[in-house]
């Protein structure tokens, strides 16, 4: 049997009318009437949601069957109720009319007790189904909407590529850990302890605010990475976990770039009386990268000596300076010249290290 | 136009009605109640549609009608309704019209007697 639901019958003839509201109720289902489409029209778009089937005659006063269909058909509220089409026998080519003006099916008169119930039943099941799928889909909705805003939040905690990376397909196997050769740059600025000891809490966050926005320009314009910042320091790392080729003249770019604009941020504080200074350290390596940390907090974060290395190049620069390692200094010679500053000994390193200071780019 | 020899009341139109509706014969005396209760309106809107020559106002009460009686199992008179609706598409009505309204008069009274002498009867 069908359940229960409600059905519209449209006819023009009462003898019809009461055949078909006589074998619909005995399918269980509440019927309403209408004497022509402009009444099945008013009654439908006064509850859309009320009807889950229409028996629509073809030939009546008013509004004809096509034209009822056709304004059920390009209405958003009521199109997605079936309709059946009732006809004479001889009508055949109405029928097909019909079928492509959207109609579910059809009946021929006289009709037949046994059709009737059938064709009934497979468009209220139809239409269940059908008001199935437009739920999942509202809930898909709601879903994606949710997920988008998430995105949109979490891209201004993280890196625009880490968040890209959560939600991306090979995200889960990135974020479990992998090793891949990175380069890294650190940079901090000198004389920012003891500015912190005696500036006001207020001067303190506004010289940040402008320092963290420059570099944040900078490390956007580049393609890198922030791992992370603390303070005055930040370290951003390349190659990772989009991968660019030109992984070490990125950093190196990107560190002529900030130490450029750190002038002119530099000039403006001088004039405050603040001495301040900026510093890079680069190293090219491998290192493991992936989700680093604890249930309830992770960070994407980069492990290995190359981080140690760039760290620590980086608290031996002095103002202006931006040390890159001897390995990666090879990599960049053809765009950036260099001049070296020999021997570094590197605290955690048991041999001493050969940097460079990067003067200008070609 | 030809004369149908269609029977004037297929009484098993009535009864496979009837069982399909649990043998409530209430209910199809009811309808054929209602059938004889509209059927005047439409035998006039065909007069006024052949009064008016307007073959186009005469397609919708004699298609009502065709399907109507075919409902309570009056044969003949669908089988002439439906002759006048074919008339009626054809958009000119010519000259066999004014017979093929009379005899549709003639089918009307004898399907009212035969119903009337069916609701009479012992039903089945």
């Amino acid at each position: 049997m069908t359940g229960t639901g409600v059905a519209l019958v449209v006819d023009d003839s009462r003898v019809n009318r009461l055949v078909l509201v006589r074998l619909l109720s005995g399918l269980d289902l509440e019927v309403m009437e209408a004497e022509n489409g402009a009444e099945a029209l008013e009654l439908l778009r006064a509850t859309p949601s009320a009807f889950d089937v229409v028996l629509l005659d073809v030939l009546m006063p008013e509004l004809d069957g096509y034209a009822t269909l056709e304004a059920i058909k390009a209405d958003e509220a009521v199109r997605h109720v079936p309709v059946l089409v009732v006809s004479g026998v001889e009508e055949l080519d109405s029928v097909v009319r019909c079928i492509e003006l959207g109609a579910a099916d059809y009946l021929t008169k006289p009709i037949n007790p046994r059709v009737l119930q059938a064709r009934v039943s497979a468009s209220l099941s139809a239409k269940h189904l059908r008001d199935l799928e437009l739920e999942y889909l509202e809930q898909q909705r709601t879903l994606t909407a949710t997920i988008e805003r998430q995105k949109t939040e979490l891209s201004r905690f993280l890196s625009p590529q880490i968040s890209s990376l959560i939600s991306s397909p090979e995200g889960e196997r990135l974020l479990s850990g992998h090793r891949r050769q990175i380069t890294v740059a650190f940079c901090d600025l000198r004389g920012f302890t003891s500015f912190a000891e005696q500036a006001d809490p207020e001067e303190m966050l506004a010289v940040l605010g402008e320092y963290h926005g420059m570099i944040g320009g900078a490390i956007l314009d580049h393609g890198g990475t922030l791992e992370h910042f603390a303070g005055d320091g930040v370290m951003v790392f390349f190659n990772d976990p989009v991968e660019q080729d030109d992984h070490v003249e990125r950093a190196v770019r990107m560190a002529v770039d900030m130490r450029t604009q750190f002038a002119v941020l530099e000039a403006g504080w001088r004039k405050r009386g603040y001495e301040l200074g900026f510093g890079v350290g680069i190293a090219v390596g491998y290192a493991t990268l992936g989700r680093i940390g604890f249930e309830g907090r992770y960070d994407y974060g980069a492990i290995g000596n190359v981080v140690i290395l760039a760290s620590r190049l980086s608290s031996q620069a002095t103002a202006n300076q931006i040390l890159i390692s001897q390995r990666a200094a090879g990599m960049v010679e053809d765009v950036v010249d260099v001049e070296s500053v020999g021997e570094l000994q590197i605290k955690g390193l048991s041999r001493p290290v050969s940097a460079s200071n990067v003067l200008v780019l070609r | 136009m030809s004369e149908t020899d269609a029977p004037i009341l297929d009484e098993s139109v009535l009864s496979n009605l009837s069982s399909s509706v649990d043998d409530d014969r209430s209910f199809v005396v009811e309808l054929i109640e209602t059938f004889l209760a509209d059927g005047p309106d439409q035998l006039s809107a065909i007069d006024a549609a052949r009064t008016h020559d307007d073959a186009e106002a005469l397609v919708r009460p004699a298609h009502t009608l065709k399907s109507s009686s075919a409902t309570v199992g009056a044969m003949r008179l669908s089988a002439t309704a439906r002759e006048l609706e074919m008339a009626g598409r054809g958009g000119a009505l010519g000259e066999g019209i004014d017979g093929g309204i009379a005899r549709l008069r003639a089918d009307w009274q004898a399907s009212v007697d035969a119903l009337r002498a069916w609701m009479a009867g012992p039903g089945r």
